[in-house]
């Protein structure tokens, strides 16, 4: 058994309350573990805590106990070896389309041809080359989050890390989005942890998935997905698909009306 | 009446001539006003020139080369002492709005300072620093660098955070994300603060010009008063309206065409 990518060890989160109250207790003790290559998703209800967690895979939290390894080396602060995609817009507005991939090779110290090629070749891949020299704000919504995630892929990160990157897009893009996360993971043989909060995003894209429950958030249960590299619509079919939809809904949903 | 598409509906697009001519007409009907009350209440009196006279005063002011060295000196006195204010203002105030620690510390020291009447501190600049530029110099600053600090504050505080934070995924350091994001991102708002905080700044220049000047466009008008020229007076103050409005309509362009990202 080889070491995992990226491994979270008892991770715990406690946000401290005011003077009476005795905090939030977001995060009980996550294990997880995501394997080379692999595409695992987390899903839970809304407030569960997968924001923290990423955040906190993401360096830019600290756990209150619990390590996060990357290689078998535990990592703290955030770093280019963890790529992040954010829900919300996060494209700087005054950078041009290939200027916002590119901050992050110019961070890394790259020269000026290694950060043209590397962002052309980004660029191309995520089907915006013409829009090169667009700025964010004359792009659609789908295409700012392409941009993201070339920006996160650019400085070739261990693991890329994505925070609900379609919620706040309409279905048809969303769709569109997820083949295109497909065929990015399989052309850059990257490894992706992915946070949402849509079940059928989740079973259609992974090989895993943690169920986290709330309050504090922990790992319910872990799904292997048996569909294997085989995607497309027709798995959406699947009875085994819409069985494992229905568990996980049915779980959600308890946990919901229990909190 | 007044819905959508007539000229007086709330919230809606003026075209562009429309907008034009009524600027224009608001402007014709003060100077028709100006004019109606000097014949009328001041009946041809000096202490009430009309538009007409005030004019002419304002040539005779040119051709004699007064206007242009007065304009100079206050020019430059709100160009340096503004620019300073400036400066710290974005030093302090981006500070401020982007480490708990620096506001912590800076924001209740500024905010009490800031009620402190920059032109109440006058003698005690002169008496510090002499009557020549160095007194007039320091009381803009001082009546302009509060708020100046504490409103680029606000800007800087307005980065959204997930900018940040994608920022640090990318490998930038504090130092990085200051220059590299909160910098960039606060421009358009910088300029906004100063457009807005620089009527301040011709504020306390006035006030500096009152006490101890020997040229300055403030100065002038005292100069005028005491030989009775209100027709200069008059003159003067249309100088000071319109350097502030070159100076809006600047700002407003720079702001528009080196940003365009941050248009609406
Ligand atoms: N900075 C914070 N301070 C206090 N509580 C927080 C903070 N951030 C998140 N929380 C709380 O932690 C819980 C999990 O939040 P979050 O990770 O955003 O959930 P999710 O992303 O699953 O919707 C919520 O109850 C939220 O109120
Ligand atoms: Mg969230």
């Amino acid at each position: 058994m080889s070491t995992p990518k990226l491994r979270c060890v008892g991770v715990t989160k406690r946000f401290a309350g005011g003077r009476r109250s005795p905090g939030v207790l977001a995060l009980d003790g996550i294990d997880l573990e995501v394997r080379q290559n692999e595409l695992v998703c987390i899903v839970g209800a809304s407030g569960c805590g997968k924001s923290t967690l990423l955040s906190i895979i993401g360096g830019l939290e600290t756990a209150t106990s619990g390590i996060v390894e990357v290689d078998g080396a535990s990592v703290t602060g955030p770093g280019p070896d963890r790529g992040m995609v954010f829900q919300g817009y996060s494209l700087f507005p005054w950078k041009t389309v290939q200027e916002n991939v590119r901050f992050g090779l110019e961070l890394a110290g790259a020269t000026t041809q290694e950060q043209q090629a590397r962002t052309d070749e980004l660029l191309a891949v995520v089907g915006l080359a013409d829009f090169a020299d667009s700025l964010p704000r004359e792009l659609s919504g789908g295409m700012r989050q392409r941009v993201a995630i070339a920006r996160a892929l650019a400085p070739e990160p261990d693991v890329l890390l994505l925070d609900e990157p379609f919620g706040a897009l309409d279905a048809q893009t969303k769709r569109s989005l997820q083949e295109f996360l497909l065929t990015i993971w399989q052309r850059t043989s990257a490894t992706i942890l992915m946070v949402t909060h849509d079940v059928d995003e989740a079973i259609y894209l992974s090989g895993r998935v943690y169920v986290l429950s709330s309050r504090p958030g922990r790992v319910a249960e872990e799904i292997e997905i048996p569909f294997g590299s085989s995607r497309g619509t027709h798995i959406k079919r699947d009875p085994r698909f819409l069985d494992l939809r229905d568990d996980i809904e049915e779980h959600l949903y308890t946990q919901m009306v229990e909190g | 009446m007044a819905g959508p598409g007539t000229l007086l509906a709330l919230r809606s697009e003026l075209d562009a001539r429309w907008q034009s001519m009524l600027g224009v007409a608001g402007v014709l009907g003060l100077l028709a006003g100006w004019q109606l009350v000097a014949w009328t209440v001041a009946g041809g009196s000096f202490l009430l020139p009309t538009p007409v006279q005030t004019v002419r005063a304002l040539g005779e002011l040119a051709s004699s080369g007064e206007l242009w060295s007065d304009m100079l000196a206050s020019v430059q006195r709100v160009g340096i002492g503004y620019g300073i204010s400036l400066a710290i203002g974005i030093v302090f105030g981006v500070a401020i709005g982007s480490m708990a620690a620096a506001e912590a510390f800076f924001e209740p020291q500024f905010g009490l300072l800031r009620y402190i009447p920059a032109s109440a501190l006058t003698p005690l600049f002169l008496l510090w620093l002499g009557i020549d530029e160095p007194p007039k110099i320091a009381l803009i600053v001082v009546g302009t660098v509060f708020y100046n600090i504490l409103m680029v504050a606000d800007v800087a505080r307005s980065v959204p955070t997930t900018l940040i934070n994608a920022s640090y995924t990318l490998g930038a350091n504090r130092r990085t994300i200051l220059r590299r994001v909160v910098l960039p991102h606060s421009w358009p708002g910088i300029i906004d603060v100063a457009r807005i905080n620089l009527a301040a700044a011709w504020l306390m220049l006035v006030v500096a010009e009152l006490l101890a000047a020997q040229e300055g466009l403030a100065f002038r008008i005292i100069r005028a008063q005491r030989f009775r020229q209100v027709d200069r007076m008059f003159a003067l103050l249309l100088v000071f309206g319109a350097i502030g409005i070159v100076s809006d309509v600047v700002l407003r362009a720079v702001k528009k065409y080196g940003f365009p990202w941050a248009r609406p």
